[in-house]
């Protein structure tokens, strides 16, 4: 087992290179891919930032929402998916101490979900070109940004690389469920090991969502980009997306979230408090992260409250099991920082690693993690998330989450990674260390000013949010400080990014080292053996959490094609039918113009 | 360069198991956090409702998707 005291520089090197040469190639190719994501993905946002608050415009404001489609689907998507298939794969060899059954399955799974990913990027780049040319009959491009329902159609090929991306990653379950029943059939009285107990509830909620956007793509969202079908309900294909696309953040964060349980503690100097609460956390996600996309669409006519209300009420049972992990995760830090000799009520915090990136990049994230539990609570809100919806706030909400508390662990995580799966040292930990506190402060310049002109109204989604006659009124400084805020926080988000890319070529083209430490996770101090063998019943959780999703859904879904019909009325079918004032739209044309 | 240092195990000055030890310093943080989202609310609610007035859901009709 690897849980034996972490990190020691032995000998005979240890590290995952060595243990598993074969898987550390196509993991090394995973994080690769999400590397590159990140960093198309990364500068787009700079030049969002930029256009936006009208500091500094090269690109045309119809380009900007093509800016904005490939920014969201390759950090959303892309990034953040690549590095948690590549991180599962590790977490899945490493605690069962197998390799994977056949690593040229491995490979295929990979290699599909680049080619996805290849298709995706040709139809949102096509956006760019003066007169995009016609493939399969119609214009390549897709400018439907990274919630990609109806009414916005993209090209058929963009539907066609998600599902092979999509695919790929159901493929790469079923390679992790392989590994898994091939080392229970060796080891049948043994609990899951912590590390693939979290692979595979992810997994499970993974398949059970991901059925949404498969249904979205494949019945009524391809066919009509293909002009097989006229038209579709749009309000349908919106709360599909929204079934699978709240879930969606569950499952880039649980990568964060491990490493947060298994990592952290290690590198605090202590060990994980309770493993049981950890697994109790692992199985509420797989429970609740589906049947709660709703609460995306509080604002949406044709949808009862009631629903919407159960929703919400899904949406703040949530909230138990990050609370749980804020929890044992700041216990295992201070078990840590108080073998290492801190005292005090907080004394303590002086005695963690603060000079070790890693350490430090996965902290400051999970303080931002901490943050960004109270902007959603007000999205989870039924009636205050009006006051914020569609707003530049929940913008801030989700650079805090995705762009904070999943994407710094994950640059963190990578500079213990990166050396694990080379074999070589990181090339320098002073620019690493630098680096993740300028992402810390970057994204508090940021996502702090988004947050308050969401307060005040301001839209998301709007390449010029500059109206003639009409100024925004913040309660607290200008609108200019605000938008000085994010550029300034663009910049320097973007300066930490080439840091961090920086520190990750050097690293990968210097040379071997002996001096890696051994590939181990943290051990726990309340273990397996402490909790009921129940909570290892897969089966179990997810016959429950599909009965959730069907009571969660079924009226809803019943209702909305009742109301619209399966494939309609389409975007045509929607008349204003209520009587207005003519001098009222005169006016509104005059506002336009 | 890079520093070795940092790679190697921090040194312990103590070893502390599962029965020595008890998270006074989280439940202090933890409590803090919560002071916290509770003057937010509090924030929050001058924000919304002396702001802009109270948001009505709806009674038990619109609710169940009735009227």
């Amino acid at each position: 087992m690897a849980t034996s005291p972490p990190t020691e520089v032995t000998a005979m090197r240890n590290a995952y290179v060595d243990q598993f040469p074969d898987e550390a190639r196509v993991i090394k190719a995973a994080f690769w891919s999400s590397f590159i994501a990140l960093a198309i993905g990364g500068t787009l946002g700079l030049v969002q930032a930029l256009h936006r608050t009208d500091v500094f415009r090269f690109i045309q404001s119809p380009d900007y929402y093509t800016v904005l489609t490939a920014h969201g689907v390759l950090l959303a998507i892309t990034f953040t998916i690549f590095f948690l298939v590549g991180t599962f794969t590790w977490a899945v060899t490493t605690s069962l101490d197998r390799g994977v059954v056949d690593v040229r399955f491995t490979w295929a799974w990979y290699i599909m979900m680049v080619i996805g990913t290849v298709l995706v990027a040709i139809a949102i780049f096509s956006g760019f070109l003066e007169s995009a040319p016609s493939v399969l009959g119609s214009e390549l491009n897709a400018d439907v940004l990274f919630t990609f329902y109806a009414p916005l159609e993209a090209h058929p090929i963009f539907y066609i690389g998600l599902v092979l991306f999509v695919v790929g990653s159901w493929l790469a379950g079923v390679d992790w469920f392989r590994t898994w029943l091939a080392w229970r059939s060796e080891n049948p009285d043994e609990r899951i090991p912590l590390p693939t107990f979290m692979v595979l509830t992810t997994t499970l909620f993974w398949y059970i969502c991901t059925f949404g956007v498969a249904l979205s793509i494949l019945v009524f969202l391809l066919p009509w980009s293909l002009g097989i079908t006229e038209s579709v309900n749009p309000l349908l294909t919106r709360t599909l997306f929204w079934y699978f696309g709240h879930a969606v953040v569950y499952f880039w964060l649980m990568p964060a979230y491990m490493m947060w349980y298994i990592m952290l503690p290690k590198f605090s100097g202590g060990k994980l408090f309770s493993d049981p609460l950890a697994r109790v956390v692992f199985v509420l996600f797989l429970l609740l992260s589906t049947p709660l996309g709703i609460h995306h669409q509080y604002l949406d006519p044709g949808i009862a409250e009631g629903y919407k209300f159960i929703a919400m009420t899904n949406t703040m049972f949530l909230l138990l099991p990050s609370l749980l992990t804020a929890f044992t995760v700041v216990a295992s830090m201070e078990h840590g920082a108080r073998q290492r000799g801190g005292e005090g009520y907080l004394g303590w915090l002086k005695a963690l690693p603060w000079r070790n990136p890693i350490f430090t990049g996965m902290a400051l994230a999970g303080l931002m993690f901490a943050a960004a539990g109270f902007s959603g609570m007000i999205n989870a809100g039924m009636n205050i998330n009006y006051l914020v919806h569609n707003t530049w706030w929940v913008v801030g909400h989700f650079h805090l989450t995705v762009g904070t508390a999943v994407a710094l662990t994950f640059m963190a995580a990578s500079y213990w990674f990166i050396p694990q799966l080379t074999g070589k040292e990181l090339w320098n930990r002073s620019v690493a260390l630098g680096q993740v506190l300028l992402w810390f402060i970057g994204m508090t310049f940021m996502s702090n000013a988004m947050h308050r002109s969401g307060l005040f109204g301001m839209p998301r989604r709007t390449a010029e949010p500059q109206y003639q006659g009409f100024d925004f009124e913040p309660a607290v400084g200008t609108v200019g400080e605000i938008n000085m805020q994010v550029a300034l926080g663009g910049v320097i988000l973007t300066l930490s990014l080439a840091l961090f890319l920086l520190n990750m070529i050097m690293t990968s083209i210097g040379d071997d080292s002996e001096s890696i430490p051994d590939n181990t996770y943290a051990g726990t101090l309340s273990g397996a053996e402490d909790s009921p063998r129940i909570l290892d019943n897969l089966k179990l959780w997810t016959a429950i959490a599909v009965v959730l999703v069907i009571i969660a859904y079924t009226l809803p879904l019943a209702s909305i094609i009742d109301a619209g019909g399966l494939f309609g009325p389409g975007i045509e079918g929607v008349r204003l039918s209520t009587w207005v004032d003519p001098a009222v739209i005169e006016s509104l044309g005059e506002v336009i113009r | 360069m890079s520093s070795k240092t940092e790679q190697r195990e921090p040194e312990h000055v103590q070893t502390l198991g599962h029965e020595e030890y008890d998270p006074i310093g989280t439940a202090i943080l933890i409590g803090i956090y919560f002071l916290i989202l509770v003057l937010l609310w509090i924030f929050m609610y001058f924000v919304e409702f002396l702001g802009n007035g109270p948001t009505v859901v709806g009674m038990a009709l619109t609710v169940v998707g009735l009227a």
